[in-house]
């Protein structure tokens, strides 16, 4: 008898705790069917928004004084500092169906990975935004928006114009002009470009370039509307492409003439050589103005910033999409467009250093009188504008990653081990051939 | 009780059913986390899937992919290199300052056995960052290779430099866990043998290859089969040093083949392949451990009644 008790008391505890689970969600569709029906009385619901945000966006601040004004839509943020992870949680919570957020800030990197899948997000055009479309920099809005321009999947955060960083103490020293006019127009093609940095190093036995990675970024992402994939069927087209011949072609000469440094990006000693000043120029896009000057404090006002030789290019920047599953999609664009209008993009500028989209603000006198210490008092925020103007929409493809780091790692093959250049594209080639086959 | 419900609800049964219940929380988790995973992985082998769009079903062509893909050998043969380059030098260490621990001449025994644990229990990633700027180009280790009038070597790209590297990092990592287990496994071995042993003028190595090594044996079978099956496992350490270094973690070097499912996976969205190749690793791993499993009996039967 007891223990029949026992097993009748296990069985109803079992019962009742798989209730409770099962008893919130039913609980939750209950309050979403309320808002939907109760019509009028809308406004008095309250709705909770979550928002996965990236990164040091910095957007905290911002949400608590949205919170404020709208007590009745309440944005809770979610940060995740890992850009894989926090990308491929959305992935798992949009393919459980459950789980994924309100809002979601997209990374350009993982951009292709979801427009394939678009119908599992909100289509901002038919939430109004073709009305806003107009504020943002064109090249930008398009690369958040399907093949066929139908679809826009997300609202343009910040942007990573490409430019030129450099050490004007290091060219002075060397007899090049330092002046960031003079500096860019000596370099102004890639060819006065690399005559200038082998040139700097004869004279100085310093590093011109500081590293293979970023050398070979500035070039390819100059690449005119594709890069390695073909936008209509996805084919592999980076061995024809003749900016990314142009940009492995230019490192190779970099380091046969010796004139870039060896140092691994991101490494600790890729840092430390720009503080110890055995590098002279950093190619890089705005956002990479945090990591100069976070690495490299003891030069503190002696770096400045000019145009890249013939035109910029874009690496990074984030969007605002609206997953399906949300059932506050009014809301949750009420949100974003609020976050993202001309006030919002101009404060996270200036307290984050997010590189504005709406080239309107680029006009204010909040922007053309932003001066940097650190960069000899230049205002390198109109340098980044002058550099976000230039840019071209490009298309990046599904594999472009993995792609890219085959030639990435081909040229550090030969920089370190001296491996044949030719030898390495062929095989850089030949890998992404063969990647390319299982994706088509 | 009424006499029908008795006739089935026997005293015996009864018992068991209870049994079962109280036993059921683990196996319907490891049914939802273990076995479903494994089944839908075998299942997710024969499509192509980029975890969102419908799932295509392609036969084998996921496996014939892997198979014909290089780089998965590459992966496949860098998992055996290393492994045998963490492992065996690692057990052979292991073992021996599990000697020196358990012999009565060594002093501060507990603090010594702490210190040799603690690699095993510090974040992995942590130490990944630290062994990175050691072994960094222009790091500690190429200074001290340098200073002793050698070559420095490409830790980063390196074929060998980017094992070697991986290996001593598994190794640090490794190496007390396992001493520790061959502590226990000494400390098992009773005092009167050794008493016995020396009575009858039996030498310390006489004692070593005739009393301590063959009654060691289970923990040493029980360690390789770890270890093998840890090294078929690598993943931590070749990514996060690889991933140093820029490129991400496809530096042909170091890409081992759990590295190798990863990113067809989470990099390239291929989760059909990575589905096939975790099968092809399965079938790895259940070949090694039969293997070591039928190695151990047979070095049984070379020294008789262990």
């Amino acid at each position: 008898m007891k223990r029949w008790m026992t097993l009748l008391l296990s069985a109803i505890l079992l019962v009742s705790l798989a209730a409770c689970g099962g008893g919130n969600g039913g609980n939750n569709s209950k309050n979403a069917e309320g808002t939907g029906g109760s019509g009028g009385e809308k406004k008095e619901e309250k709705v909770e928004l979550t928002f996965w945000t990236l990164g040091t966006a910095g957007y905290d601040k911002l949400v608590e004084e949205w919170n404020a004004a709208h007590p009745n839509i309440q944005v809770k943020v979610q940060n995740t500092g890992d850009q894989t992870a926090h990308h491929n949680n959305l992935i798992t919570a949009l393919s459980a169906g459950s789980g994924a957020p309100d809002i979601f800030m997209l990374e350009i990197a993982f951009m292709e990975k979801f427009i394939k899948n678009q119908d599992k997000f909100y289509n901002l055009y038919d939430l109004g935004a073709k009305d806003i479309e107009g504020n943002y920099l064109e090249w930008k809005w398009k690369q958040a928006q399907s093949k066929d321009g139908k679809f826009q999947i997300g609202l343009p955060t910040d942007i990573g114009p490409s430019v030129v960083y450099y050490r004007a103490d290091l060219m002075e020293k060397a007899g090049i002009p330092s002046d960031p006019v003079a500096f860019g127009e000596a370099i102004n093609t890639w060819d006065k470009f690399a005559a200038v940095g082998k040139q700097f190093t004869d004279k100085t036995g310093v590093a011109f370039v500081d590293n293979t990675d970023l050398m070979f970024n500035a070039l390819r992402d100059q690449s005119d509307s594709e890069i390695y994939f073909k936008k209509e069927d996805d084919s592999f087209i980076g061995d024809t492409n003749p900016q990314i011949k142009k940009a492995y072609d230019l490192t190779v000469k970099a380091i046969q003439e010796k004139w870039i440094g060896k140092t691994v990006l991101w490494s600790p000693e890729w840092g430390a050589a720009m503080n110890e000043g055995k590098v002279a120029v950093v190619l890089g896009p705005a956002w990479m103005k945090a990591n100069i000057t976070g690495n490299a404090p003891d030069t503190k006002g002696k770096w400045k910033v000019t145009q890249l030789p013939e035109g910029s290019g874009n690496w990074g920047g984030s969007f605002l999409t609206i997953p399906k599953e949300t059932k506050h999609s009014k809301e949750a664009y009420e949100f974003i467009t609020w976050l993202d209008n001309q006030d919002q993009q101009l404060r996270a500028f200036e307290s984050s250093g997010l590189m504005p989209s709406i080239p309107a603000i680029y006009d204010t006198d909040t922007f053309k009188n932003a001066k940097d210490e650190f960069f000899s008092g230049q205002n390198i925020a109109t340098e980044f504008a002058k550099a976000a103007q230039k840019i071209k929409p490009v298309y990046y493809g599904p594999l472009h990653d993995t792609t890219d780091s085959y030639f990435k790692s081909a040229l550090r093959n030969v920089i370190e081990k001296n491996s044949d250049p030719a030898a390495e594209w062929d095989s850089a080639v030949k890998q992404s051939k063969d990647l390319a086959k299982r994706g088509g | 009780m009424p006499s029908k419900s008795k006739s089935f609800w026997t005293e015996k049964k009864k018992s068991a059913g209870v049994a079962y219940l109280f036993i059921s929380p683990f196996f319907l988790l490891f049914a939802i986390f273990g076995i479903y995973p494994i089944i839908f992985t075998f299942y997710l082998s024969f499509f192509r899937w980029d975890a969102l769009s419908p799932m295509e079903y392609v036969g084998f062509d996921n496996f014939k992919f892997v198979i014909e893909d290089p780089t998965f050998w590459i992966s496949f043969m860098n998992t055996i290199v290393m492994a045998l380059m963490g492992t065996i030098p690692q057990l052979i260490v292991a073992l021996i300052l599990a000697v020196m621990l358990n012999s009565s001449i060594t002093r501060f025994k507990k603090a010594f056995r702490t210190l040799y644990f603690l690699p095993n229990i510090t974040s992995i990633v942590a130490v990944t960052l630290v062994f990175s700027s050691f072994f960094g180009g222009e790091g500690i280790a190429n200074w001290m290779l340098t200073s002793i009038g050698l070559d420095p070597v490409a830790w980063n790209s390196g074929w060998w430099g980017v094992k070697i590297a991986i290996s001593i990092m598994v190794f640090w990592r490794w190496v007390g866990y396992n001493a520790i287990i061959y502590l226990s496994g000494l400390q098992s071995i009773p005092h009167d043998l050794y008493e016995a042993a020396t009575i009858d003028g039996a030498s310390r190595r006489q004692q070593l290859t005739s009393i301590t090594l063959p009654l060691l044996k289970p923990f040493v079978v029980f360690t390789v089969l770890l270890s093998t099956i840890g090294a078929l496992q690598l993943f931590t350490e070749p990514y996060v040093f690889l991933g140093q270094s820029g490129t991400g973690s496809t530096r042909q070097e170091g890409i081992t083949m759990v590295i190798y499912l990863y990113s067809e996976a989470f990099r390239n969205s291929f989760f059909g392949t990575a589905a096939s190749s975790a099968v092809i690793l399965f079938f790895f791993t259940i070949l090694f451990s039969v293997a070591n499993h039928w190695l151990s009996n047979r070095m049984n039967g070379e020294d008789g009644e262990a």
